[in-house]
């Protein structure tokens, strides 16, 4: 479980994140959703460590995270998985030389046991075979599921997707989506996954956070998200007359 | 002027991080070989053409020079040697791998860093600054005093292929001007300049690289100021140290 306690952050007197209490739940799709520039990003960077908050808490399992210094927060990066909005794979290294990079970095396996891991990894997202090929030469579907693979190497506890499906086809972001969710639940990880895709959302989401202006405006599940009368969150869920009229056949 | 300090200072942290304990010393050691081909081995070539007609100029442009018969022909041979070992293979051949080297490792950093690389690698517990910067550092501190050695053989052989071949000077002279007066300590003068070069340009570049923030244009801007600020560098610890060794 992931625990963020009345957290702040301010760039250059702008406060971009104010006061955001919200918990995020073990072996739960967690979003963060909300528009553009509303803060969901430095809110997860602050949670993995990529930022430091203003003020607040961050708490992993009983560790906070805040108070730990960057050599003892090592252990907790350790158990943290992060697919990247780019999905961030090292281009110089293949697709199986990306997914055992974190196994080469801390684990003690030997080769052999690596290669295990790294092809049932590579398995887990159907991308076997793919050993070889470098991040140039694969589409970005398949990037995103070399960048879970990588994720899901050392089995994390907490696994983090900024945008996964950005920039992908409605059928690839589907599989993107129910393989966040199957290895979640596998895993029994806290999954915390930061998108606007409201299809994303209704798909998979287990508990959703709804960030406005720098503030958590709302939290609940996603058929609460249907039949809101929150006027922030609406406009975000429902916001052309198309939507208007889906929701309006949903609440008849 | 508070920029520059500001520089200053967080360029003391990052290497301050980059030579913290490593993750996995046979990673490194892998990275470390690897660098040695990429920094060292692929610049072999720009040296060797640089050294050669380094060598080669200079050796014509005493041999124009020397129109009183006073001047000794094996003067050519000392010459050739003096600036070869002394200036030209190291601080010459140190600036243009400034350029090469330099640029190549601060625009590879500056990229991983736009494209969230270098977040991935924070984000897994790992020490990125060292992971990417330290077995640069260490190879060029390696093999750049090699090429330099390299670079000294290639010019000096190309003076006396070059003064023999159109006749400014005989063998004999040039081979008893490279012996004239030699002293040792030059070589080693030399080297040292060289392993403080080697240090400045990886460091300088990766530190421009690192905290490159943008778009390509931001990375290509990085890595200008990377070139610019390590010859910059280079010139000035060449004085410096010129006159902490030889004087």
């Amino acid at each position: 479980m992931i625990e963020v306690k009345d957290i702040s952050k301010a760039f250059n007197g702008n406060q971009v994140l104010k006061n955001i209490s919200v918990v995020f739940h073990p072996g739960k799709v967690n979003f963060i959703i909300g528009r553009s520039g509303s803060g969901k990003s430095v809110l997860t960077k602050c949670i993995v460590g990529l930022m430091e908050v203003d003020q607040g808490e961050i708490i992993f399992d009983d560790r906070n995270f805040t108070k730990l210094d960057r050599w003892a927060r090592k252990d907790i990066r350790q158990e943290m998985g992060m697919l990247f909005q780019g999905s961030a794979l090292f281009s110089s290294m293949t697709v199986e030389e990306n997914v055992m990079f974190p196994l080469q970095m801390f684990s003690r396996m030997n080769k052999s046991e690596m290669m295990d891991r790294v092809n049932f990894c590579l398995k887990r997202v159907n991308l076997e075979g793919k050993n070889h090929l470098y991040p140039s030469e694969i589409s970005g579907g398949m990037q995103k599921r070399t960048g879970i693979a990588r994720a899901i190497a050392m089995n994390p506890k907490y696994l983090f997707c900024d945008e996964p499906n950005s920039g992908l086809d409605p059928q690839t972001a589907i599989v993107i989506d129910n393989l966040i969710k199957e290895i979640t639940y596998e895993f029994g990880s806290t999954t915390v996954v930061v998108s606007h895709d409201m299809n994303s959302v209704i798909e998979i989401g287990d508990h959703i956070n709804f960030i406005y202006q720098g503030e958590l405006w709302w939290k609940g599940d996603k058929r609460a998200i249907l039949h809101t009368e929150n006027p922030e969150l609406n406009n975000f869920v429902f916001p052309s007359e198309f939507m208007k009229e889906i929701r309006e056949s949903l609440r008849g | 002027m508070t920029s520059v300090y500001y520089h200053i200072g967080r360029y003391w942290l990052l290497l301050g991080n980059v030579f913290s304990k490593p993750e996995r010393r046979s990673v490194y050691r892998r990275l470390i070989i690897q660098e040695i081909d990429k920094i060292g081995l692929q610049s072999l070539g720009i040296v060797g053409l640089l050294s050669l007609f380094m060598g080669a100029v200079v050796t014509l442009q005493t041999a124009a020079n020397i129109d009183s018969g006073w001047i000794p022909r094996w003067t050519i041979g000392f010459t050739t040697r003096q600036t070869m070992i002394l200036e030209f293979s190291s601080t010459i051949v140190c600036l243009i791998l400034s350029g090469k080297v330099g640029g190549n490792i601060s625009s590879e950093i500056g990229t991983m860093r736009i494209t969230e690389q270098i977040d991935a690698m924070e984000i897994m517990g790992i020490n990125s600054s060292s992971y990417l910067i330290l077995p640069k550092i260490i190879a060029a501190m390696f093999i750049f005093p090699f090429l330099v050695i390299i670079s000294m053989f290639l010019g000096i052989a190309a003076g006396a292929g070059v003064g023999t071949s159109t006749g400014v000077i005989s063998m004999t002279d040039y081979v008893y001007g490279l012996q004239y007066y030699f002293e040792g300590f030059q070589v080693s003068y030399t080297l040292i300049k060289t392993v403080v070069f080697a240090f400045i340009i990886t460091s300088v570049s990766s530190y421009h690289g690192f905290y490159t923030f943008g778009g390509p244009r931001e990375v290509g801007e990085s890595s200008t100021r990377a070139v610019v600020y390590s010859m910059v560098l280079i010139l000035i610890s060449n004085y410096v140290l010129t006159q902490i060794l030889l004087l």
